[in-house]
C-alpha cells in the first residue's frame, strides 16, 4: 500500500488530530534543512509545498519557463521527496514549476523522475494537469459562462485563441481524488494553494472551514510568524481548531502574527473565495498556546451555488530589449521628462525610414519616477539617476535595432543649456543594450462558471 | 506624528494582478486604536496620495490583527507594458508621511 492509502486507512480506523507540515511556500527557492528535519521528527501525516504564484507576472506562464533555477529546484524536490518517503506519508506539491501549465509541470516531473532514477527511489505518483482546453473555453465564452475578475474586460474568442498558455486554479477536489488513488506523491499544475493542504483533512471529515483556513496559512510556511520566514511550519488540526508551530525555534506563531497573515496578498481579510465555496473568517479566533504556538478556531465555510474556476492566460506581445545607462548631469536630469520623448522621435525617424513604427519605446528614470505611481510635483531632483529604455518589437532584431539607435542618440542629444557635450549618459559596461527575450501580458484573468469544477483537471498515476 | 513613527509594518503588494493592497500594522492595541479612530486614513486622503477617486478606495479595519487594510485598483495590470512594479511591493512610500 502507498502512503496516501496508508494514512487514510490509519486515520479512518482511529480518528485523531491530523498533523500537516507546510514545507515551502515557494519550492525551488530553498527549504531550510534544520527546520525541515525538525518537522520530519514531529511525524507529520503529510508534507505539502506550494511551488507557484501569479505574482511573478505573465512571462513565466506565457513562455512555459520555470522561475527557479534547475539546481535549486532539484535540491528542494530531492529534500522533500526523501523526507516524505522516509516517513511513508504523502507529498503534495501544487502549482508545479512556478505557473503550473503543461510545460512547467513536465519540467518538474522530469526532475522528479531523474531524482528517482539517480537515488533508486520507487513510488507511485499522481499527476494533475491544469491546462484548460481551448475548445471548452470558447464554448463557455459564447455561452456566457466566463466573467472578468476585478474589472477585467470580457474574454474574447481572439484572446482564447492567441493565449500562449491557459491554466485554471484547481481546488481541493482533484487532490482528494488523487489521494484516493493510493499514491505517495501528488504533483499538480496550477492549483489554489489551499487545495494542497485542505484535501487530506476534508477527505477525512475534518470541518471544511478549519481545514481551508489552516491550509491558507501553512501554504506560506512560517510567514505567519514573528519574524516571518520560509522555515517549514507544523499544523495540528482537530475538529475544533488547529495549532500552528514553526519548525524554527526562533520564529513565533503569535495570535496577532497569525491573524495578521490573513491580510497578506488578499483584497478582503475576512473572505477567501475558493472554487466550490468561500471561507468566512469573521468569527475566527486566535489564542496563544504558549509563547511560540497559536491556536486558531472559528472559521466558517459556505458552499457556493455557483462554482467557479479562476483562469489565467498570457499572450505573446513581442520581443523585449533594454538600454541601461546612468546620468549625473543636473541639467540633463532636470529636463529628462521633456528631453526623452524628443530622443524617441529622433530614434523613430531613423528606424522607421523604411519600416513601419511597429514597436513601443519607453523610458524609466530611476531616482525620479521609475517606481512610484504618483510622484509629488515639487520633489527635489536627485544627484544621479539610472535610466532604462525598454523596447518591445515584433522581432528580437528589431527591438535590438531600436535600443542601439536610442543609445547613440541619447548619448549625443543636444538640449538647451547643455554643458556636457561629449556625452549625456554613463555606461557601467558595454554593450549597454541587452535582449531579454519574449514579452507577454496577462490577457486572461477570469472566472469560468461550471457545475463540475473538478472535471477540468485529469488525474493520472505513474509508478517510478 | 507621522504614520511611520507609530506603525510596525507599512507594506504594499498585489492582491491579484489588478489590485494593490496596503497593510498597516501596529505593535499595540492602543496604537491601532489611535490611528483607526483618527480621520488621518480616509478614502479621501488615500485617493489624493495615489491620485485615484476616493470612491475606488476600500479600507478595512482589522482589529484582530491590529491592522488596517487598504485596497486600490492598479492603474496598469501587473506585468503589462508600462508597469513599474510587477509585485506591487514598493507602492507604500506615500503612506509613510501621513500626518496623524
Amino acid at each position: 500500500m502507498s502512503a496516501s492509502g496508508r494514512v487514510l486507512r490509519e486515520l479512518r480506523a482511529e480518528r485523531r488530530p491530523l498533523r500537516l507540515l507546510g514545507a515551502s511556500g515557494q519550492l525551488g527557492y530553498g527549504v531550510p534543512t534544520p527546520a525541515f528535519n525538525a518537522g520530519l521528527a514531529r511525524k507529520p501525516d503529510m508534507i505539502g509545498c506550494d511551488m507557484g504564484s501569479i505574482d511573478i507576472g505573465p512571462t513565466y506562464l506565457g513562455k512555459g519557463e520555470v522561475a527557479t533555477s534547475p539546481q535549486s529546484t532539484r535540491r528542494d524536490l530531492r529534500k522533500v521527496l526523501h523526507g516524505a518517503l522516509s516517513l511513508n506519508v504523502p507529498l503534495i506539491i501544487g502549482s508545479a514549476g512556478s505557473a503550473g501549465a503543461g510545460a512547467h509541470l513536465d519540467a518538474t516531473l522530469e526532475i522528479i523522475r531523474d531524482i528517482a532514477k539517480t537515488d533508486a527511489l520507487s513510488f507511485r505518483m499522481a499527476v494533475i494537469r491544469a491546462d484548460i482546453d481551448r475548445g471548452l473555453l470558447l464554448e463557455a465564452v459564447s455561452g456566457g459562462k466566463v466573467t472578468g475578475l476585478d474589472d477585467m474586460p470580457d474574454l474574447t474568442e481572439e484572446e482564447v485563441t492567441e493565449a500562449a498558455n491557459i491554466v485554471g486554479q484547481m481546488g481541493t477536489g482533484p487532490f482528494r481524488k488523487a489521494l484516493e488513488m493510493d499514491v505517495d506523491v501528488i504533483i499538480a499544475g496550477r492549483a489554489c494553494d489551499t487545495g494542497i493542504f485542505a484535501a487530506l483533512p476534508t477527505l477525512l471529515g475534518f470541518p471544511t472551514g478549519l481545514s481551508v483556513h489552516m491550509a491558507k496559512i501553512i501554504e506560506c510556511a512560517s510567514l505567519c510568524c514573528v519574524p516571518g520566514g520560509r522555515d517549514p511550519i507544523l499544523a495540528i488540526l482537530d475538529d475544533e481548531g488547529f495549532v500552528l508551530e514553526s519548525m524554527n525555534p526562533d520564529r513565533w506563531a503569535t495570535p496577532i502574527s497569525v491573524a495578521a497573515h490573513s491580510l497578506y496578498e488578499q483584497s478582503d481579510p475576512f473572505t477567501v473565495h475558493e472554487p466550490d465555496g468561500s471561507l468566512d473568517l469573521t468569527n475566527a479566533q486566535y489564542v496563544a498556546v504558549d509563547d511560540r504556538r497559536a491556536r486558531v478556531s472559528g472559521a466558517a465555510w459556505k458552499d457556493s451555488a455557483d462554482p467557479t474556476i479562476k483562469l489565467e492566460g498570457a499572450r505573446w506581445i513581442g520581443e523585449r530589449a533594454l538600454l541601461l545607462a546612468g546620468s549625473a548631469d543636473p541639467r540633463f536630469i532636470a529636463q529628462s521628462k521633456d528631453l526623452l520623448p524628443k530622443v524617441a522621435i529622433v530614434v523613430r525617424d531613423l528606424v522607421c525610414e523604411d519600416t513601419p513604427e511597429d514597436y513601443t519605446l519607453r523610458f524609466r528614470v530611476y531616482g525620479v519616477d521609475g517606481v512610484r505611481m504618483n510622484v509629488p510635483p515639487d520633489e527635489a531632483m536627485p544627484g544621479e539617476v539610472f535610466l532604462m529604455a525598454e523596447c518591445i518589437a515584433p522581432t528580437r532584431e528589431r527591438a535590438s535595432e531600436v535600443v542601439r539607435t536610442c543609445k547613440q542618440f541619447l548619448l549625443h542629444y543636444g538640449y538647451p543649456g547643455r554643458l556636457s557635450t561629449a556625452g549625456n549618459i554613463a555606461f557601467p559596461f558595454t554593450p549597454p543594450e541587452i535582449s531579454v527575450g519574449p514579452a507577454y501580458r496577462f490577457t486572461i484573468y477570469h472566472l469560468l462558471h461550471l457545475d463540475d469544477v473538478d472535471a477540468l483537471f485529469p488525474v493520472t498515476v505513474e509508478t517510478l | 506624528m507621522k504614520l511611520s513613527d507609530i506603525a510596525q509594518v507599512i507594506r504594499s503588494k498585489n492582491a491579484g494582478p489588478r489590485r494593490l493592497t496596503f497593510d498597516i500594522m501596529f505593535g499595540s492595541d492602543a496604537d491601532y486604536q489611535r490611528v483607526a479612530q483618527s480621520p488621518a486614513i480616509s478614502a479621501e486622503v488615500i485617493g489624493r496620495l495615489y491620485s485615484v477617486p476616493a470612491g475606488e478606495v476600500t479600507i478595512f479595519p482589522y482589529p484582530v490583527g491590529r491592522a488596517i487594510k487598504i485596497v486600490l485598483a492598479r492603474k496598469i495590470m501587473a506585468g503589462d507594458p508600462g508597469d513599474f512594479d510587477v509585485y506591487g511591493a514598493q507602492q507604500h512610500a506615500p503612506l509613510l508621511g501621513i500626518e496623524l
